[in-house]
């Protein structure tokens, strides 16, 4: 009887000898907890990346898996690429005027909406719909709504406006182009600024403000003194995220204008698209896409090292 | 703050003066968001009960009842769109079943248990957020090809799942921290094994966080265009955003006014998420999972 009741106390044997292995079992669980994620991490980032690499490496054809080799001609390629210097200046323009236009915004709706008293969960509904909506419905109703075909935007602009002709489609004008793209992509992606500054908006406490308050001190004083120092650190991840985002930005560019008029729009995801669909050189297509990795790279790692975000990150653990 | 600035509110302003003008700029900062946010959303849902040949060449404001119609509906029930809703459908669900298990389980270990590397490994997670579809997509386009995942669902889902696990696992991670470990102690003490304590403790009162994981797993699978222009070559088996745009370069009878009608079903159901499921999407950025 004693044996039965000292069976719940009492470790079960186990299968694998734990207590003679080097490492602890805590190990072991831990580390196979997040193996399925570095799985599919090597999977999905290391594994095309080094494969990137390697193909760069080589003259490929898109279609016709041949590797002929190629050792670094393919980097002095695109160097040399007219396209590909047009491609990266047009691409840092969207990325920076891109995401000018969404902090602007995105902080701007995170103010608002911080101290909304009437309608929040509408106001909400509103900013959460921009965010879930599917960039291809975003671009279908801009395509509809600036079509010379009884599309609204454009009579809007070419009548009452006089921007463009009457008959002129703004998303095909050498002018009207980027700047369009820019606004179209902001009015869906300038939520995400707003919903993480939001959050952190809403974890100041309320008697920082009512202490202001009682030595007197104006809206602007408490925006300045309270407000601003507490969301500068995500303020910062945020344009890094934002930035990263934009520069890769390929969905919105090809359903709206495929790159076009002429190269008006195309970016470095643009160009390396075209480079295998288009020109089948698949080589040189993974050439510029390691060349965009490694930009990025240097530059998330010059912005960690200038403002740390992640100790933004840390703390919050 | 100096002497010298005067007392009250801005631009010498009385503090009641500052009050009202400021409140009033609140009043039309948020009668703009939602003008500008609910839009698009009006002008597809009017559009798509307009007649096709109206949309075509005039500009309408509102579906009167002489240009009404249901018949932009039609469109639906193309066996080709029907296609790409069922493909669109099938690797959002087959995404949400891998990101919420494989985050859940991920963060229950960075929680609760001790490893080397982990605050490394953590730190490892946020380079995902550099991972762009088109640097991915290119060389996993033959990478998939010779292993046979080239257009395939489960391929896109996989390639999907990675994208989303940043987020997932830090959210998962934060919130599970946030769930006191006694409560699980108490269930080993009866005796429950590790995995018990997972599975009866942990998990049920993670449900905020699986749904809010499992919307945000959602979200990017539906919205998701590059992957699967690129992983789903073929036009007859892709899902709905790039089908839906090859559709519209073929010379074929396909009229805004259906584009429209097939957008308006592919919002609805985001669109009832946004209103129905905020507290839970509100919690899911709350605990900053980033």
């Amino acid at each position: 009887m004693a044996g039965e009741t000292g069976e719940t106390i009492r470790p079960r044997r186990e299968f694998i000898p734990w207590d003679d292995l080097p490492v602890e079992r805590e190990t072991v669980v831990g580390i196979g907890t997040v193996l399925p994620v570095v799985v599919l991490y090597v999977l999905i980032a290391v594994l095309p990346i080094a494969f990137a690499f390697w193909a760069s490496l080589h003259n490929v054809h898109t279609l016709n898996p041949v590797w002929e080799w190629a050792g670094l001609g393919n980097y002095r390629e695109v160097l040399n690429l007219s396209t590909f210097r047009g491609s990266l200046i047009r691409g840092i323009i969207y990325m920076v005027g891109s995401t000018i236009v969404q902090l602007a915004v995105g902080l701007w709706m995170a103010l608002v909406l911080n101290r909304v008293t009437r309608g929040q969960k509408l106001l909400t509904a509103v900013v959460f719909t921009a965010y879930l909506i599917p960039t291809i419905i975003v671009s279908l109703i801009a395509l509809r709504v600036f079509d010379p075909q009884g599309g609204v935007f454009q009579m809007i602009g070419a009548e009452w406006l006089s921007l463009w002709e009457a008959r002129e489609a703004p998303l095909g004008s050498q002018t009207w182009a980027m700047p369009l793209l820019i606004l179209i992509g902001s009015w869906k992606f300038s939520v995400f600024i707003t919903i993480f500054t939001l959050a952190q908006l809403r974890a100041i406490p309320n008697r920082f403000y009512e202490a202001a308050k009682v030595c007197g001190a104006n809206r602007w004083q408490m925006f300045r003194d309270i407000t601003f120092p507490r969301i500068m650190g995500i303020i910062l991840v945020v344009v890094l995220l934002r930035s990263i985002f934009m520069f890769n930005k390929f969905d919105i560019i090809w359903q709206l204008t495929q790159g076009g008029p002429g190269n008006a729009t195309t970016t470095l995801p643009v160009l390396a698209y075209k480079t295998v669909y288009t020109d089948q050189a698949y080589g040189l297509a993974n050439a510029i896409s390691v060349v965009m990795f490694l930009f990025l790279f240097v530059a998330a790692v010059a912005y960690f090292k200038l403002f740390n975000p992640s100790e933004e990150v840390e703390t919050t653990t | 703050m100096s002497q010298s600035e005067p007392p009250g509110g801005i631009f010498g302003l009385s503090y009641d003066g500052e009050t009202r003008i400021f409140e009033t700029l609140k009043l039309i900062s948020t009668a703009i968001i939602v003008l500008v946010g609910a839009w698009p959303i009006y002008w597809v849902t009017q559009l798509a009960f307009t007649e096709y040949e109206t949309v075509e060449d005039v500009v309408t404001v509102f579906p009167t009842p002489d240009i009404f119609t249901l018949g932009n509906f039609v469109v639906l029930t193309q066996p080709r769109m029907y296609t790409y809703i069922f493909n669109t459908v099938v690797v959002a669900i087959g995404t949400i079943v891998t990101v919420v298990l494989v985050s859940l389980i991920a963060g229950y270990g960075l929680a609760r248990l001790e490893f080397p590397q982990k605050e490394n490994f953590a730190r490892v997670l946020l380079i995902g957020y550099l991972f762009s579809p088109i640097v991915i997509g290119i060389p996993l386009y033959q990478i998939w090809r010779s292993i046979g995942l080239l257009g395939t669902r489960i391929g896109l889902i996989i390639a999907l799942s990675a994208i989303s696990m940043p987020f997932a696992v830090w959210l998962m991670w934060k919130y599970i921290m946030t769930i006191p470990e006694a409560h699980e102690e108490a269930a080993w003490v009866d005796g429950a094994s590790r995995w018990r304590g997972f599975r009866d403790v942990v998990v049920p009162q993670c449900r905020p966080a699986i749904i809010a994981a499992a919307l945000f797993a959602f979200a990017l699978a539906w919205n998701d265009f590059t992957f699967a222009q690129i992983l789903l070559p073929q036009t007859d088996t892709t899902t709905f955003a790039p089908g839906i745009l090859r559709a519209m370069g073929q010379a074929q009878f396909l009229p805004d006014a259906y584009l429209m009608a097939i957008s308006l079903a592919m919002t609805l159901p985001p669109l009832l998420f946004a209103y129905f499921m905020q507290s839970y999407l509100l919690k899911g950025f709350q605990v900053r999972a980033l």
